[in-house]
């Protein structure tokens, strides 16, 4: 049986879960290799979705969609593979810093990420720096991430890369943040290594600050 | 000249005083409303403060955990017992802003992260002196009837951004203020300013001329911050407008009725908080609704679906009989140009003809991100035709003026007539509108809108001189200032 992968692709682009996980099971019962499913199959569909939102023919909701749809197949995919050989462009904490309850964006972040590839382990909102270090220390990620709303919480931004300094870990990981408040000058003033203004572009940074 | 009597004899004569624009009809608002209740009810709100969840519960919500569930008889008794009407005074303790009924205020908005300098151009950090600048601009313009801080303050102690802009509109303006605190401290630190001003708290209660101002985190989730303030405004007998931010798509569904669904929900959530601390607080219901642009994910402040839910949420706290603080004046727009000129004017229409009574954000560009004095400068002027066209048409026999139109007779002109005299100064006319023709136009530098706009900003800001308070008020009020510094300064 040929493989399916254009119409996986296609299923992905057009966010039809159902449809995405009847494919990736005919796949996987068909004895295709698993990381050949991700990595022609869901990848490339989702690639094309990033591709076609930046230039604005594709709309948020119909992104998170697809990115539903790229997680539904990717949970039938994962349990065969062994977890070292899972391709992941790389791993990423993600909150929202202390005093902070607005999530709405990190998510977005989050689905976006996660969707390019990325690994993301997400903190939560009203978090502070210890809850940041700790899950550097557990998870060993290559980047951070943090967000605010508020002007008066993004402050506690700082607070985490102090943290971080001080117990020797701000060299082994990338700091970036976003949220309305924030910008590009705000980001060199608290030392942090990166700012997105908006979560199509937070994948973009976490590539160029991971290659 | 004698004027005929009229030639009709009247019975069930009806008269539109003012156009008439009413987005939802009565039973529409009891509609949505109903929605709220059974939201409230059903789904819940979750809450983040344990004094509020205490208030809640004592009160005869159900409350599990974080999330409250509210009985809608609960919160008809609330509606029924906040007041219909809030009259707010100026800084001189005269009664301005009569919040009531469809009358109608306009104002800027309060904290952008950047601000325009109005003489430089550069899109910057908002810094204590750009307040002062804002409040003079406000203390100026005739169509601004309140005053925000147009931007937070970010060149003093970050956590007292809120009393320093204050300290700043004290300063320079003497209209009314709304402002919003970071927390209680500051908000009692804005209490005790407002009332050195209007002579003793019970003076300031009397005869309030603050709003205090909170926002929730839609959809259906209030911070400690958020109810606290609502909470600390009624056990002060201060007035508050408690506004959650709705865009739909992003914190609501995607339609309009949804979107105002939970737009009333959150506001009722404040509104009960209040009313049990003390029954009759005064409480003004937002506030900001529009819907998230799907591309840029921004909170769109240009988009035609601001004006049709403002106007739609305008009518339900209409129906509701609570004073309805809604948003016009303001665009997506990063410039001073086409988009914000007709994004700005289309929203304060509409806004002004729904019946809002205070409309906000006259200052706002660039998605909120952003305050210019120049486009407040600008909405000033739009107001002002606005208005106009909300005075209507009178029809009486004085304005049919049948006499004079039969005593010029065919082909005659009327720019001599006694009737002309004493009506034509009810044209609106304009002072940064140009109708030169255009050699004197010309001859005037061939200056753009945007070139007026600039000159008369920075004229009021050079020139303008508001009303001084007295020396030991101004003392008294850097006292409290320095007070509230001596306080942050022992936190860290």
């Amino acid at each position: 049986m040929p493989n399916n992968y254009e119409e996986l692709s296609q299923s992905i682009i057009s966010g039809q879960l159902d449809r995405v996980k009847s494919l990736t099971q005919q796949a996987i019962g068909a004895g295709d290799n698993p990381v050949d499913i991700i990595n022609q199959g869901l990848i490339p569909g989702m690639s094309v979705v990033g591709a076609r939102f930046k230039s604005g023919q594709m709309y948020v909701p119909e992104v998170l969609m697809s990115a539903r749809a790229m997680d539904a197949g990717m949970q039938l995919v994962k349990p065969l593979i062994l977890s070292e050989d899972i391709p992941s462009a790389g791993k990423v904490v993600i909150g929202t810093v202390k005093g902070d309850l607005h999530d709405i964006g990190k998510n977005l972040v989050s689905m976006m990420l996660e969707s390019a590839g990325y690994t993301v382990i997400n903190v939560g909102v009203d978090a502070g720096p210890e809850k940041f270090l700790h899950a550097v220390k557990e998870h060993q990620p290559g980047v951070i991430g943090m967000s605010a709303l508020l002007t008066t919480t993004m402050l506690a931004m700082k607070d985490t890369i102090e943290l971080l300094k001080e117990e020797g870990l701000r060299d082994r990981v990338k700091v970036i943040i976003g949220g309305a408040p924030i910008s590009q000058d705000f980001a060199d003033e608290i030392g942090a290594d990166g700012f997105a203004p908006d979560a199509g572009s937070a994948a973009d940074l976490c590539k160029k600050l991971l290659a | 000249m004698t004027l005929s009597k009229s030639q009709y004899v009247r019975a069930n004569y009806q008269v539109n005083a003012t156009p008439q624009l009413k987005m939802l009809s009565d039973d529409q608002c009891e509609n949505i409303l109903n929605g709220a209740l059974e939201v409230l009810e059903r789904t819940g709100a979750e809450i983040h403060s344990e004094e509020a969840l205490e208030i809640f519960k004592k009160g005869g919500c159900w409350v599990d955990g974080n999330i409250v569930r509210f009985p809608s008889h609960l919160i008809e008794w609330a509606i029924r017992s906040a007041p219909s009407r809030i009259v707010i005074s100026n800084q001189k303790g005269e009664r301005t802003l009569f919040l009531e009924g469809q009358n109608v205020y306009y104002g800027p908005g309060p904290t952008n992260t950047y601000t325009i300098d109005p003489f430089t151009g550069e899109r910057r950090r908002p810094r204590k002196s750009d307040t002062v600048r804002a409040a003079k601009v406000i203390d100026a313009l005739p169509n601004i009837s309140y005053a925000m801080d147009c931007g937070t303050v970010m060149d003093v102690t970050p956590t007292l951004s809120d009393v320093h802009a204050f300290q700043a509109m004290l300063e320079n303006t003497n209209k009314p203020i709304i402002h919003w605190g970071f927390g209680i401290d500051q908000y009692q630190d804005i209490i005790d300013m407002a009332a050195v001003v209007a002579g003793g708290l019970e003076a300031l209660q009397k005869n309030p001329f603050i709003l205090l101002y909170s926002e929730s985190s839609p959809p259906l989730r209030h911070s400690a911050e958020a109810i606290d303030k609502a909470i600390f405004a009624a056990k002060n007998n201060i007035p508050i407008v408690y506004t959650p931010c709705t865009f739909a798509g992003g914190v609501a569904p995607a339609t309009m009725a949804a979107t105002l669904v939970i737009a009333v929900a959150d506001s009722l959530v404040g509104l009960v908080a209040g009313q049990l601390v003390r029954k009759g607080s005064g409480f003004v219901m937002g506030g900001l609704i529009s819907t998230m642009d799907m591309s840029s994910t921004i909170l769109s402040y240009g988009a035609a679906e601001l004006s049709l839910l403002s106007a739609g949420l305008t009518a339900v706290a209409r129906y509701m009989k609570i004073p309805m603080f809604s948003t016009g004046g303001c665009t997506d727009s990063k410039v001073i140009d086409t988009q914000m000129g007709l994004e700005a004017a289309f929203s304060i229409l509409v806004a002004g003809l729904s019946g809002a009574n205070l409309i906000h954000d006259c200052s706002y560009m660039e998605y909120g991100a952003t305050s210019s004095l120049e486009l407040m400068t600008m909405d000033d002027e739009i107001i002002g035709m606005v208005k106009r066209i909300l005075e209507g048409v009178k029809v009486d026999d004085e304005h049919l003026a049948l006499d004079v139109i039969n005593k010029v007779g065919p082909g005659g002109h009327y720019l001599a007539e006694d009737h002309t005299m004493a009506h034509f100064r009810e044209f609106w006319s304009s002072s940064l509108i140009n109708r030169l023709r255009y050699d004197g136009w010309k001859a005037e530098g061939s200056k753009t809108m945007g070139q007026r706009v600039k000159e008369k900003t920075q004229d009021i800001i050079n020139n303008h001189k508001p009303e001084p308070k007295p020396d030991h008020v101004l003392r008294e009020i850097q006292a409290i200032v320095d007070r509230a510094e001596a306080r942050e300064a022992n936190k860290q």
